[in-house]
């Protein structure tokens, strides 16, 4: 240890010294003033098991507060503020995401998997500072500004079938919460440019200027954030300070150079990961900070499953080598090589879940220019294969039953292997348990039956209450409002599998409800599974840097691990659009049909009939042969001779026709003129 | 069926035939007579369902109809008329005072009268109506023109004399007038005195005074006061060829949001900031007041970094500094990278006016704008009408500070802000149309103009309320004319109540602008023009209205006809072959009455 600590501490001077210098050039303005606004800017870099790079920016702008807030601002985006200040928002989050985060690969238990992956489409939620009558309002308002600033179809969420008010199972619980997702939202570059307006730098200069369009939205995954909290009392009259948190997490694979390891064995090269830097992921090279950023950091860190993977190998290589390193110093990476020399190295605290710690190294972007760009690359040298930490239980979600009639929603929770390591300590226990909030947002046209809730407990059917410790269901009503389910479950810790099911109906939707592409079917958003016993946080060791640092003290918030299920495609009978009309045509026709041969039923005089009927008998044949004749004659081109009926009468039969053909004619004519 | 129906027909006519040919038997012919009287059932029956189909046709056609709320189509035709006619008519009132003259006061009426309507010969949008007094004030005697004025003159003879004007301090002479003349009162007073210094100068209340040597004619300085009531304090002093007057920069909804913005093109260089909030304090909130009838205004402002501008400049040797031209001008303003933004505090329809003081980079400082005539700009701004003012800051100096790497924050100078707000409201007279120099040069001679640490001087604020008043008028008869034009043109389009009340209400305020206008009373007429405008403009642009929610004609036929076309067939034809069958065997019957009658 003390053979680390010395390097660790001339690098801290050097980096406080430097912090120092950056205060004494802002002190400049904010001599008079009280707080300034401010603006910080970091990524991290992380990579992932399955050969892919994770990048996490984070920027924060906040501003203290003001009498000025909305109208006047240095810093802080004034688009923003002003938000804030006209729907009066005490908490919001809006989230754009393209891709799934997918939890067991890229772990599910780290702060950046709890907080940052956001199911796809879009997610907002937001809290307001106005009487509960006024909440839905104000939402109403916020969904068509944000729609505006961030060129989304979030004014979608207005209306009250789409937004639901959690009570308690979502994060932030208050009264005056309300919730909202777009779960097919296409994410694109026209939301990224409104985001990136909102940095007092926007993509000229700083970290951002590595989001270069093409390469992130080539990745597995894409999801800009904005969180804001608006500080201080917020009743009216005071004022109130605004922190605005803007995240863009991105999984990206790196371009592997071709031929560069032509020459290594085919096995080898499987299983080795990708060597990166930032020009090979983004195509871009970190040439400075923004100026106006308090401070520009990039932090590179090695998962805690990665860690303790080296520390094995480290230990595996020292037995037969034996080259005099310390077991410690491991992070002097024989295994990989860094192309920066890092600034700081932060190692989080051992935490209680976890038999290793994940190590951060620091690079400050201060030292880099134009002309000396930080390009930071990771080579690796030896293979290396881990695990990312998953969360308790691993949750999915999937629709059962077939037709357009009924089905069936399973939300299925297995226990992660690696659940042993922490649940080690509690798991002699036999009462002990472990708590799993569900929320559930179903719309209004899938009518779920909550009576036939069941609950399966390693495949064995369990009785409702004994498992679930709290419910609150709030059903739909049709064409109003969607339906909600909160539950709280009580597991054994010791549980293999859960699995809840609940049944529904199909609904019909009246022909203006559907979409435009209606065949393709209705999504059920997300439902979120949060662990309140679990705390995806980080600790690490009191230091005045860490805590001047938002990306890592929004790392050590305790905020309990959460984990977004699938969204689920639920198919409805899709009408035929043209329908009514048919409908409206063929009733009319029968009624129409009806009425005609009613009058005639009515107008008939049956003795009369007959007495006309006997008469022809007698005098003539009927009108068939007649017309056949007529037509034979025709044939023959010889002109035609009634067989005995006066010509006067043929001629008077004929211009009958002619006339009701001409008056035919003649409304098709004159319809065609008029209503052309 | 419908064939035995027509045997009779067939039969009558074939029988006719017959008759013409055989003589007539004598004996009762079942063919062309009958005995019984024919029956009215059947004939009853469809035509009760024929009339049941025709009784019920309004009521169809009230159900299908849509709601529309009655508009008053007349009202506003005769707002409209009204004020295309009857030009709006503000009263207005001059008076012009000779002191140390000795001429006759209905004389010198006359003449300043005929020069004002020569003057005033070019027909006004907005034509006001004037009444002049003239007072001559000798020292000993006292004249006035006419003697029984319609209204109280405050003026007493002899509280002026021609000591009085300091030829060199026009405040302190302001300042003694006005508390003469009164500051509140509304009329409009040129004080002519004789004496050495020859000079014109305009108050910032209403009045003017003009000092004129000894030798200089009556005559002549009766045209100069009728130019300075008509040019200055009528229409505001504008040239006419400068912004037209259509161009009002305010909001449909009479709104203005002063957007204030800062623009650092390169922060890498330098950055600076600025103090807004004592600038908003000490410099924009007279002015804001000022121009609180005209519109409510609110002021913010932001900060803006890495907005390079579009143009492109050169260096000039000469002045040692980079220049752009005149015609650069188009292109100055970078739409891609200004992100200036709308407001969001703002509502729908405000108008938004930018303000852009631009820092420039190390490479392109200083930058300063060349007039077309080669001089340099002493503003270094320009204005782009209904969009706002641009301004060029120059950095006290322009040496990149190579040495520091930590670029700090620098605040601009207090007294270069101060400059700065100078021209910016110079720039926001100009669009509001007024001139941004404290000179006015007529025809007969240069005025001085004393000008208002608001930022607009009374008369000014008149001008502008007067100008905002018809301007809004029209605007609003305009938009309501349109609206009902459209409405009337599509006849099944809906229409809400909302809409109808809002055009009933507008129309009130119209009314109650046009009546206090014609009182004097400037403020509350502009106020009740502004409601009257924006309330047109939301009846206009209703929601409703936009939609292509009318339910069309077409749609209607195409859900009715499938059923009423076959069946009113089938009820008409019925009816028709009834009443026919019922003729013939009526006549069938009158025949064998007659028959029976005559061979008994």
């Amino acid at each position: 240890m003390t053979l680390l600590q010395r390097p660790v501490l001339v690098l801290l001077l050097l980096v406080t010294h430097h912090l120092l210098q950056c205060w004494i050039a802002f002190g400049s303005v904010d001599e008079e003033g009280q707080k300034q606004e401010e603006f910080n800017e970091e990524l991290l870099l992380k990579p992932l098991p399955d050969r892919t790079v994770l990048a996490h920016f984070h920027f924060q702008s906040s501003a203290p507060p003001s009498t000025s807030n909305g109208r006047h601002h240095h810093l802080f985006p004034k688009a923003i503020s002003q938000l804030v200040q006209k729907f009066r928002v005490k908490e919001m989050e809006l989230s754009f995401t393209q891709g799934r985060w997918n939890y067991e690969r890229w772990g599910g238990f780290d702060p950046i998997a709890s907080s940052n992956a956001k199911p796809p489409g879009v997610e907002l939620w937001a809290v307001f500072d106005v009487p509960q009558h006024q909440v839905d309002a104000s939402w109403k308002n916020l969904t068509h500004a944000l729609s505006g600033l961030f060129c989304a179809s979030i004014n979608f969420l207005e209306s009250t079938s789409t937004y639901s008010a959690p009570e308690w199972s979502f994060p932030p619980s208050s009264g005056n919460l309300r919730y909202g997702t777009l779960p097919r939202e296409a994410v694109c570059t026209e939301n990224l440019t409104p985001w990136l307006k909102l940095l007092p730098c926007r993509d000229k200069a700083g970290l951002a200027v590595l989001l270069d369009r093409p390469s992130i939205y080539r990745g597995f995954y894409h999801s800009q954030r904005l969180h804001l909290t608006s500080t201080g009392s917020g009743s009216k009259g005071t004022d109130s300070g605004i922190i605005l948190n803007q995240a863009l997490t991105v999984v990206l694979q790196p371009i592997q150079p071709n031929g560069q390891r032509a020459s290594m064995d085919h096995a080898s090269e499987k299983h080795i990961q990708p060597s990166w830097s930032l020009s090979s992921i983004f195509g871009k090279q970190v040439r400075g900070r923004c100026v106006l950023a308090k401070s520009s950091k990039v932090y590179l860190q090695l998962d805690r499953g990665l860690v303790a993977e080296l520390k094995r190998i480290h230990k595996e290589n020292e037995k037969s080598v034996a080259n005099g390193l310390t077991s410690e110093n491991f992070w002097s990476y024989p295994s990989f090589e860094l192309s920066a020399n890092p600034d700081r190295i932060v190692v989080e605290e051992n935490s209680l879940h976890s038999k290793s710690s994940s190590i951060l190294y620091n690079f400050q972007v201060e030292k880099y220019s134009e002309s000396e760009p930080l390009d930071l690359g990771l080579t690796w040298k030896i293979p290396v294969v881990w695990l990312c930490q998953s969360a308790p239980l691993h949750s999915s979600r999937y629709l059962m039953g077939s037709g357009n009639e009924r089905g069936a929603i399973a939300i299925s929770l297995k226990s992660t292997q690696l659940r042993e390591g922490f649940m080690g300590a509690f798991a002699d226990n036999e009462r002990c348990e472990l708590r799993v909030d569900v929320f559930q947002v179903v719309p209004w046209y899938v009518k779920v039956y909550f009576h036939s809730l069941q609950v399966f407990i390693d495949q064995q059917p369990k009785a409702v209450s004994d498992v679930i410790e709290k419910i609150h269901v709030s059903p739909s009503k049709d064409k109003v409002s969607p339906g909600m389910m909160e539950m709280v479950l009580k597991l054994p810790c010791r549980v293999k599998s859960a699995a809840l099911t609940i049944e529904f109906d199909k609904g019909f939707l009246h022909i203006d409800e559907y979409p435009p592409d209606a065949n393709q079917g209705f999504d059920i958003p997300s439902a979120i599974i949060s662990f309140p016993n679990f705390h995806a946080s980080m600790f690490f060791l009191e230091d005045g840097s860490v805590n001047k640092s938002p990306l890592l003290s929004k790392f050590q918030e305790k905020s309990p691990v959460m984990s977004y299920t699938e969204v689920l495609l639920v198919p409805l009978t899709t009408p035929d659009f043209s329908m009514p009309y048919n409908v409206i045509t063929i009733t009319c026709t029968v009624f129409a049909l009806y009425f005609g041969s009613l009058l005639n039923v009515l107008r008939r005089r049956i003795a009369e009939e007959e007495r006309f009927l006997k008469d022809k008998a007698t005098k003539k044949t009927g009108q068939l042969p007649l017309l056949l004749s007529k037509l034979s004659a025709k044939l023959r081109g010889r002109p035609w001779e009634p067989p005995h009926s006066p010509p006067s009468s043929s001629f008077f039969i004929s211009s009958k026709l002619v006339f009701k053909v001409i008056l035919v004619a003649g409304l098709a004519v004159s319809w065609q003129y008029y209503f052309s | 069926m419908p064939e035995i129906s027509e045997v009779p027909e067939l039969d009558s006519s074939k029988i006719s035939d017959n008759a013409s040919k055989a003589p007539p038997r004598p004996e009762f012919d079942p063919k062309i007579m009958r005995k019984t009287k024919p029956g009215l059932k059947r004939l009853f029956l469809t035509h009760s369902v024929l009339f049941s189909f025709l009784l019920g046709f309004p009521f169809l056609w009230k159900s299908v109809e849509i709601y529309r709320s009655p508009l008053p189509f007349r009202e506003i035709d005769s707002l409209s008329t009204h004020l295309r006619s009857n030009t709006l008519l503000f009263p207005l009132h001059f008076h012009a005072i000779f002191i140390g003259f000795d001429s006759d006061a209905d004389r010198l009426r006359y003449s300043i009268l005929s020069e004002i309507s020569k003057l005033t010969s070019q027909n006004l949008k907005c034509f006001n109506n004037y009444s002049l007094s003239v007072t001559v004030d000798s020292g000993s005697r006292c004249l006035r023109a006419p003697i029984t004025s319609p209204h109280s003159c405050p003026y007493q003879c002899g509280s002026i004399t021609a000591i009085d004007f300091d030829p060199v301090d026009d405040v302190a002479v302001d300042e003694r007038l006005g508390s003469v003349f009164g500051r509140k009162i509304k009329e409009y007073s040129v004080v002519v005195v004789k004496g050495e210094n020859e000079r014109a100068v305009v108050g910032k209340y209403r009045h003017a005074w003009m000092v004129v040597g000894g030798g200089m004619e009556v005559e002549m300085a009766a045209m100069k006061v009728a130019e300075v009531l008509v040019k200055v304090f009528v229409n505001g002093g504008r040239e006419e060829g400068s912004i037209r007057t259509e161009f009002m920069p305010v909001g449909a909804d009479g709104n203005i949001v002063l957007s204030f913005n800062l623009l650092n093109a390169d922060p890498r260089d330098w950055v600076y900031d600025w103090d807004f909030q004592k600038i908003d304090e000490t410099l924009l909130a007279p002015m804001i007041g000022a121009l609180g009838p005209v519109a409510n205004i609110s002021v913010e402002s932001q900060v803006l970094y890495h907005t390079p501008k579009a143009s492109f400049s050169y260096w000039n040797q000469k002045l040692e500094s980079h220049v752009f031209s005149t015609k650069d001008l188009p292109f100055f303003v970078n739409s891609n990278e200004w992100h200036l933004d709308t407001s969001i505090a703002a509502g729908g329809r405000s108008k938004i006016l930018q303000f852009v003081v631009y820092v420039p980079s190390a490479k392109e400082c200083p930058l300063l704008l060349q007039l077309p005539n080669g001089e340099i700009s002493k503003t270094n701004g320009f204005i782009s009408p209904m969009w706002g003012g641009v301004m060029v800051w120059n950095p006290q100096s322009c040496l990149k500070n190579s040495e520091n790497k930590t670029t700090a924050r620098h605040a601009i100078p207090l007294q270069d802000l101060e400059n700065m707000f100078e021209v910016f409201i110079g720039q926001f007279r100009q669009l509001f149309g007024f001139r941004s120099v404290n000179v006015y040069a007529g025809g007969s001679g240069i005025w001085n103009l004393v000008p208002s640490e608001r930022g607009f001087t009374e008369w000014e604020l008149d001008v502008l309320s007067r100008q905002h008043t018809c301007f809004n008028l029209h605007s609003c008869a305009t938009t309501l004319a349109s609206l009902s034009r459209l409405v009337q043109s599509l006849p099944r389009m809906i229409i809400m109540d909302e809409i109808g009340k809002q055009v009933k209400y507008s129309l009130e305020a119209a009314k109650l602008a046009q009546s206090n206008a014609s009182i004097g009373g400037y403020g509350f007429s502009t106020t009740s023009s502004r409601q009257a405008r924006s309330l047109a403009e939301d009846a206009f642009f209703h929601p409703s209205i936009m939609s292509v929610s009318y339910y069309s004609f077409e749609h209607c036929f195409a859900v009715y006809s499938p059923f009423f076309l076959p069946v009113s067939m089938h009820v008409v034809l019925a009816a028709l072959r009834e009443l026919k069958r019922y003729k013939q065997e009526k006549a069938k019957y009158l025949a064998w009455k007659a028959k029976a009658n005559a061979s008994s």
